[in-house]
This record gives structure tokens, sequence and C-alpha cells, in this order.
């Protein structure tokens, strides 16, 4: 470090906000990064860590604020002016490009930055092929030719994991932020990864870490900083700091929160009953009861194998071992349209590309699973029919909309969700997957979804809620399960449990 | 940034250790179907007529593959980018005719350098126009260069002329007629290789050098990669749609001039409707077409494939009808077998 001015940080965060639609993801928050320090960011799922990773990384502008880098300011960043600033990003999703072979993943990106972004010129292939080396070696791959044209594609989700992580340190990065860059790696790996770590320290490299999993984050040492609500709630060295204490800090002394689930509501026979099932290496050995009117939770860490169950369940990515019984029968779940048929309802994560017709009408979207039985005799969609039953709907499910004939796109993110969950009670189901049904949800609508699925249970629908969002599995559900690695690691009865505690289960039985 | 880590030893990538499987072989070399069908429509034809094994069959081939080459090479690096262009015989329609006839008009004796270069600069600005459509409108290119085609088509037909006419400017004439190589042939025939061939050979060096040798080229197959992905990593998708485009127009210029002066003949009628041949050709040649793959050579393959089948049935007394029942089935198995590349 020549730097006249060692003392001055590196990057600072000042004020910043970010909102969105219904969601005001950052509320003024203000970081300042040293030099050669590993920093890790904690904060539940929405505390706005991934916005803030965005903001610095240039992917998406502050709405206030601005950040400094080695004294500039700067209202916003361009993701090419953030890489030209020496900020690498490990991307959650690892932005690996598939139909490129590792050499040119790893390398070319600083080559643009290098190059202030450009295109028309020529590259020198030799010089690309030893910078991916070196950065694939720091890394624990191979760095042979044959290894370095092999196209992304082609391999395995741990090995892209790591790829991703070389293209960050291929070039003279000041700055290295790691969105959640353990998920898919093996224990060997990840202890690689935190000597790549030790090594970017000492060098003056600064790091920013975001990891669910805290025994990492206690191997690896530094600084801790904890979002809730998108703001900072604390800041100093994570050797200061207890998981319990940790835990407490990213969920917050909530005020007893209401439970929606009040007493022990009268629970029938079984109406699912899963046995052994399996998909693959997604997930495996999964065995579940669920009874008429009984809200099951399921949750675990992204990697653990709780969204392809869910899918499974729902008929999209079928098991592919064990059973599925519905009332005591067995049944086949090989499509989305089997699912409907036994009238097991679902709503997807991902509303905008796997549930909704977003410039459909509300009223098309709420028919569109029971248009089968919505025809005259004529064969026809029986247009007034169809237009009760949505209007009984928007009323039942209180969507805000003056017009069922506007589009879904024009509702709010709650409201789509409703509409969502309307559309399977439009098919009166035994059975309802949930899946994160209040991602991206203001708190307004999370309140009318949570006493709307109150109100399914109690008419007897069993509901399987998959969430991540604790405070969600804890007021709403009976018994919540815990999935890691693929597996049912754990069984927990929702009344009495706090969040801290459910939240230290789910870290421990993840690592 | 020099660390190594003498400690940490290799991580293990047993996937990729795998002896590769054909499905593997053809994910990686695609090239391979298109070589594989042409070597096997050449000895079918040439067991059923020995006439067509000489150097006239090759010019002929050659000679006939120009154009639809020209077009080809643009598709390919579109299709790379992850889109579509429909517009380009409308381009090479526009700019051919309206050139030549002007040409014919004002300056019968123009050189015939100067006009290759307008018809260029032309296809370059109706290519640019796309380009900036489609990266604007966010818009599918499919859709944008439909838009563009029937537009450019229309101010053809409506402004410039529906008659064809037969006598070019004098230098694009003769350009048609100078000969790389001939000879004659044993029944007396002369076989003549078109100096035009050379623009084939420099379009397919520059479009391979373009691709591969520049940043330009890389930012393309990003682009055809993943467009959110590309743009976070920083690539100006503006520059590349940009080029993208042009790059297609001025190919498409310069092959509707070639087309003129290697026919004789100016027809405003002539190459719209032919895209759909020239990006089955580009397909057979291994470009997917959900973009970021495809190479100059699958491509040069896929045309000669085309180009073989179209030309040398008559050869061996198959009905010309047939021509597009084969291209068809081919394409079909195709389809089937880079479907198949996938999984594994």
């Amino acid at each position: 470090m020549n730097d006249a001015n060692v003392s001055e940080p590196l990057l600072q965060v000042i004020g910043v906000h970010k909102r969105f639609t219904g969601v005001h993801a950052l509320r003024g928050v203000t970081l300042a990064f040293a030099r050669g320090e590993i920093y890790h960011l904690l904060g539940e799922n929405g505390c706005g860590k991934s916005t803030l990773i965005k903001i610095i990384s240039g992917a998406q502008p502050p709405d206030e604020g601005e950040l400094v880098i080695e004294g500039k300011r700067h209202a916003r960043l361009t993701p090419l002016e953030s890489l030209a600033a020496g900020i690498e990003t490990v991307y959650q999703d690892l932005s690996l490009l598939p139909n490129m072979s590792v050499a040119e993943n790893v390398g070319l990106t600083s080559e643009l930055a290098e190059h202030g972004g450009r295109l028309a010129r020529t590259f020198d292939r030799r010089a690309l092929a030893r910078t991916a080396a070196r950065a694939l070696e720091a890394v624990g791959l191979p760095s042979d030719a044959e290894f370095q044209s092999t196209l992304v594609e082609a391999l395995p989700l741990a090995t892209r994991q790591l790829v991703a992580i070389a293209r960050a340190i291929a070039s003279e990065a000041k700055f290295v932020i790691m969105d959640e860059p353990t998920t898919s790696l093996t224990q060997k790996e990840v202890a690689n990864l935190i000597a790549v770590l030790t090594t970017l320290r000492a060098q003056g490299v600064t790091v920013l870490f975001v990891s669910h999993k805290l025994d990492e984050c206690y191997a690896i040492g530094g600084e801790v900083i904890v979002l809730r609500d998108g703001q900072k709630v604390a800041q100093g060295p994570i050797a200061d700091y207890t998981k319990a204490q940790l835990s407490e800090l990213m969920t917050g002394r909530q005020l007893a929160q209401a439970r929606y689930r009040t007493q022990a509501q009268s629970v029938g026979e079984a109406v699912l009953e899963v046995r052994g099932l399996g998909r693959g290496r997604q997930f495996r050995d999964v065995s579940f009861v669920l009874r008429r009117g009984e809200i099951l939770g399921i949750t675990g860490l992204l990697d653990s194998g709780r969204n392809e169950l869910a899918r499974a369940l729902a008929g999209v990515a079928p098991a592919d071992a064990g059973t599925i019984a519905l009332d005591g029968a067995q049944i086949a779940l090989a499509t989305p349209a089997d699912a409907k048929r036994h009238r097991i309802g679902y709503v997807p994560e991902d509303r905008l590309s796997e549930g909704l017709f977003l410039d459909k009408s509300i009223r098309d979207n709420v028919v569109t699973a029971m248009i089968s039985s919505l025809r005259d005799r004529f064969g026809q969609l029986d247009r007034k029919r169809a237009r009760a039953l949505a209007q009984q709907t928007v009323n039942d499910l209180q969507i805000a909309t003056p017009d069922i004939d506007k589009p879904v796109q024009s509702l709010s993110g709650g409201n789509q969700q409703r509409v969502l969950i309307g559309r399977w009670l439009a098919i009166d189901p035994h059975v309802l997957i949930l899946h994160g049904p209040t991602v991206g949800v203001d708190v307004g609508s999370k309140d009318i979804i949570y006493r709307i699925m109150q109100g399914l249970s109690e008419r007897g629908i069993g509901i399987v809620l998959i969430s991540d969002d604790l405070p969600e599995l804890l007021q709403n559900c009976d018994r919540i399960l815990m999935m890691s690695k693929g597996r049912v690691t754990g069984e927990h009865r929702a009344e009495g449990l706090t969040e801290a505690a459910l939240y230290r289960a789910l870290l421990s039985e993840a690592a | 940034m020099n660390q190594t880590m003498s400690s940490t030893d290799t991580v293990d990538v047993a996937a990729r250790r795998r002896p590769p499987d054909w499905r593997a072989k053809l994910a990686r070399r695609p090239e391979w179907l298109p070589g594989g069908l042409i070597v096997l429509s050449c000895i079918v034809v040439a067991t059923l007529n020995p006439r067509f094994l000489q150097w006239a069959t090759l010019f002929d081939l050659l000679h006939s593959a120009t154009t639809t080459s020209l077009f080809a090479l643009g598709t390919l690096v579109v299709l790379a980018s992850g889109g579509i262009d429909v517009s380009f015989t409308a381009i090479g329609a526009l700019t051919m005719y309206s050139i030549t006839k002007a040409v014919f008009a004002w300056w019968p004796d123009a050189p015939f350098w100067l006009i290759l270069v307008v018809g260029a600069v032309g296809g370059v600005v109706l290519g640019l126009i796309n380009g900036l459509l489609v990266h604007r409108l966010k818009a599918p290119s499919l859709i944008v260069t439909i838009g563009t085609q029937y537009l450019y088509r229309g101010l053809l037909l409506t402004f410039v002329g529906t008659t064809f006419f037969m006598n070019i400017p004098h230098s694009m004439d003769r350009f048609g007629r100078i000969p790389l190589l001939a000879y004659r042939t044993v029944d007396g025939l002369d076989a003549v290789l078109p100096v035009s061939v050379l623009a084939l050979v420099a379009a397919a060096v520059l479009t391979w050098w373009l691709l591969n040798r520049t940043m330009m080229g890389r930012a393309v197959y990003a682009m055809g990669g993943s467009l959110p992905i590309a743009e976070r990593l920083g690539y100006n998708l503006r520059a590349v749609h940009l080029f993208v485009f042009g790059y297609t127009g001025l190919l498409a210029g310069v092959a509707g001039i070639l087309h003129v002066s290697n026919n004789r003949l100016a027809n405003p009628f002539d190459l719209v409707g032919s895209e759909l041949d020239v990006i089955a050709a580009v397909i057979l040649g291994g470009a997917r077409i959900t973009g970021g793959s495809g190479t100059v050579l699958g491509t040069l393959l896929g045309v000669a494939l085309v180009t073989l089948v179209d030309n040398t049935l008559i050869l061996v007394g198959v009905p010309s009808t047939w021509q597009k029942v084969i291209v068809g089935a081919f394409i079909l198995v195709a389809g089937v077998l880079f479907a198949l590349r996938r999984r594994g």
C-alpha cells in the first residue's frame, strides 16, 4: 500500500435509500469500508442485502445518497464504472455466460473494464489464458488448456461457483463482493476459499462477504455488518458477538408478534401423505403427513431442496422416487395438470414468470384454472359466469381494483399474489401449496394474505407453506419442517417457538 | 494478483473427465453434422452420376453459393448475438436495385469498386436502422425486422421501380465475367470460376476474425449467452446491437451488388423470400436459434449443403421439386440431433 492516506476508507456508502413499488428496501444506509479488511454482511432475507450489493456493483442506481470511492463521489455507478473502480462481484446467480469458455468467463470482464468497455479492439488470447490460469489456480481449479476451453454450461454447479470467484479475483480488484459464494461448495472447497480470502486481505483487498452460514463467518473473521429492514443495526468485529446475539440482531427484538394461528385449530384426518419422496440429487427421503385444515411450514436455506420439493408437489418438476397419497389413495403428479385434477393448487414463488399472465385481465387470470368447467352447452366460455366468479374472488380476497378487466400488472405485488391465490380457490382445492406467498409484498398486504390463509385452513384446506420468512412461519403454521441438503432434518411445533431459536436451528442444521 | 497457493489441491471436476460421447462431441463441434451430410450427399450423387466429380461442379456450386454465403455470414452474427434478422434480403434488394438503376441513369461508367462501396454503405445504413430500433424499442428483433423487411421492400417497389432490366452498368457486367479460374471441360464446355468468389472468401475471413479475435466478437457471443448478464458485466449492448445489424446490412448490400453483376440482371423481386433458406443453412451449420453459438466454418458448410442439394439433384435425375423435401428432412434431422446434444 503506497497511498499517502491509508486511513481514508476505500469505499463509503452514504445515506443510501432505495424504494421499489411498495417496498422501502434501503432506508438511509451509511457504511465505510477500509482497505484490506473482510466484512460480513448479515441479515434476513429481504433486509436489503441484495439491493445494497446491486447499488455498489452498479446494477441499480440509488434513489438518494451517494457512493464515495477513494475520495471520489458518485451519485450512481454503471456496472462498467464500478468494475473500473476495482469493484468485483460474485453474484448469487453467478452471472456466468454458459455458452462461453472458462477462460473467457474468467478473463474477459477485467479485459473489458481495463479498456473502458471499448469493443473495437482485438485482444491478446495468450494474456487472457495467463490471467485465467493465475485466477483459476488461486481458487484451486485446474488451469490447463483443456479446462480453460471447457464451456461453462458443461460444468457442475460447485465448479461454476469457483469459476465465478476466479473471475472476481482475475483483475486488480480492490473490493470483492461475494453474495453467498459457498452455497454449493464442499467443506474442502470452502476451506480453500477461506485461504483465498486471507491472501486477498493480505494484499490489501477489501472483501464483502454475504453468507447465512455463521460458522464460516467466524472462521474467516473480520468485521460484521448487520442489516435489518433496510437499516444498519450493528457493526463491529465479529469476534465481539455471539451467535445468539447475531441472530437476535438480524431478526430484531420484535414485540411479541401476534400469531395469526390462534387457538389449536381443529385439525382433521390426513389429506396428503408423502413417503420417501426424492428427485435426483435435489432432495430425497422426504416424508410428512398433512392434515385437513393444517398449515405445515417448510423452510431451509437456499440450497436445502425446499424449492425443488415445492415444485415436485405441484407436478412442475416431478419427483422420481417415493409416493404421494391424497385422501388415502396414491396419486401420480407428473404434470401441473395432474396436480390440478387432484385439486392441489400451487402458488409459485416467482409469480411474475411462473404464475400470472401479466398483460391479461384480472378476470382471465382468476378463471384460467377452471376454464374447462365454465363452458356453456356450445363449448364456449360462459362469460357471465366467468365474470361473476372473478368478481366474487376479488371481493372475497379484498383485491384493490376498480375493474376486473384491468391487466394484472396494474396491481401491486400483494394484490397480484391474491389474484394467484384466488385462481386456485376457484377450483375448490383440497391442498394448497404456497411457495413464498409474501415475497416482495408490503406489510399491509402480508396481513391480508395471512388472514386469507387462516380462513382457508378453517374451510378444511390443507396448506403447505414453503417460506424463508421465519416470522411468517411462526405466525401461521402448526408445525415447521426444516430442510437441509435435500433432507428433512427436523420438525418444530410453531406455537411457543421464538424466532431466534428457529433461526439458530436453521443455521446449525445447515452447517 | 500474484497469489499462488501451493497448499490448495486441485478441485475434483470429475464431470468433465468422462470420455465424451457423441452428444458431447456434437455439442462441441456441430460442424460435423453438415460436413457428414455433405460427404454423404456427394457419395450418393457421384455413384449415380460420375460426371459430378469434376471441377466444373465445384465452380458452379461456389458461383451459386456466393450471395447466400454473404447473407448467411450476416445471419450467423445476428443469431450468435441472440437475435434474428429477416430483413437482410430486403436490404440486399433495395440497395442492388436502386444503386444499379441510379448508376445506369446518371453515371454508366462508374467503376465497380465504387458501386460496391456505395452498396456496402447503403446496407450498413439500413442495418443500423434495424439495430437502433431493436435496441431502443427493446423489441424482439424478429418483429422489428419483419417490419423493416416490409418497409424496405415497400419503399423499393413504390418509389424505385418494379420492372427488371438487363442493361446493367458496364463495369458491373464486366466484373461478372472476369474469371478467376477457367478451363475447357471434356464436353467442350467452358467452366469458369468467377472472381466474385473472392468476396465470399474475404467475407468469411473477416467474419471469422471479427467473431473470434475482437472484443466485439466476444461481446456478440456474450449477449447471445444472456443479455441481462452481459449488461451486468459491463458490455455496451447498444454498440453490440448496432454492430450486429450494421454488419449484416453491410454483407447484404455487398451481396446485392454481386447478385446483379453475377446474373447480369437487376430484378426488384429477387432475393426477398429466400430469408428462410439462409436461416435454415445457418441452423444446419450448428448455430442455435436461441443465440450464443455458431461458427463461420459451420455456416459455410450449412450453405454448401443446401446449395449442393439445390444444384445436384438434377444431375441424378431427381425432379427439382424434391429439393425442398430433402433440405426439410436435413433440417429436421439437424434439429433433433442438436436438441439431443443438450441432454445427457
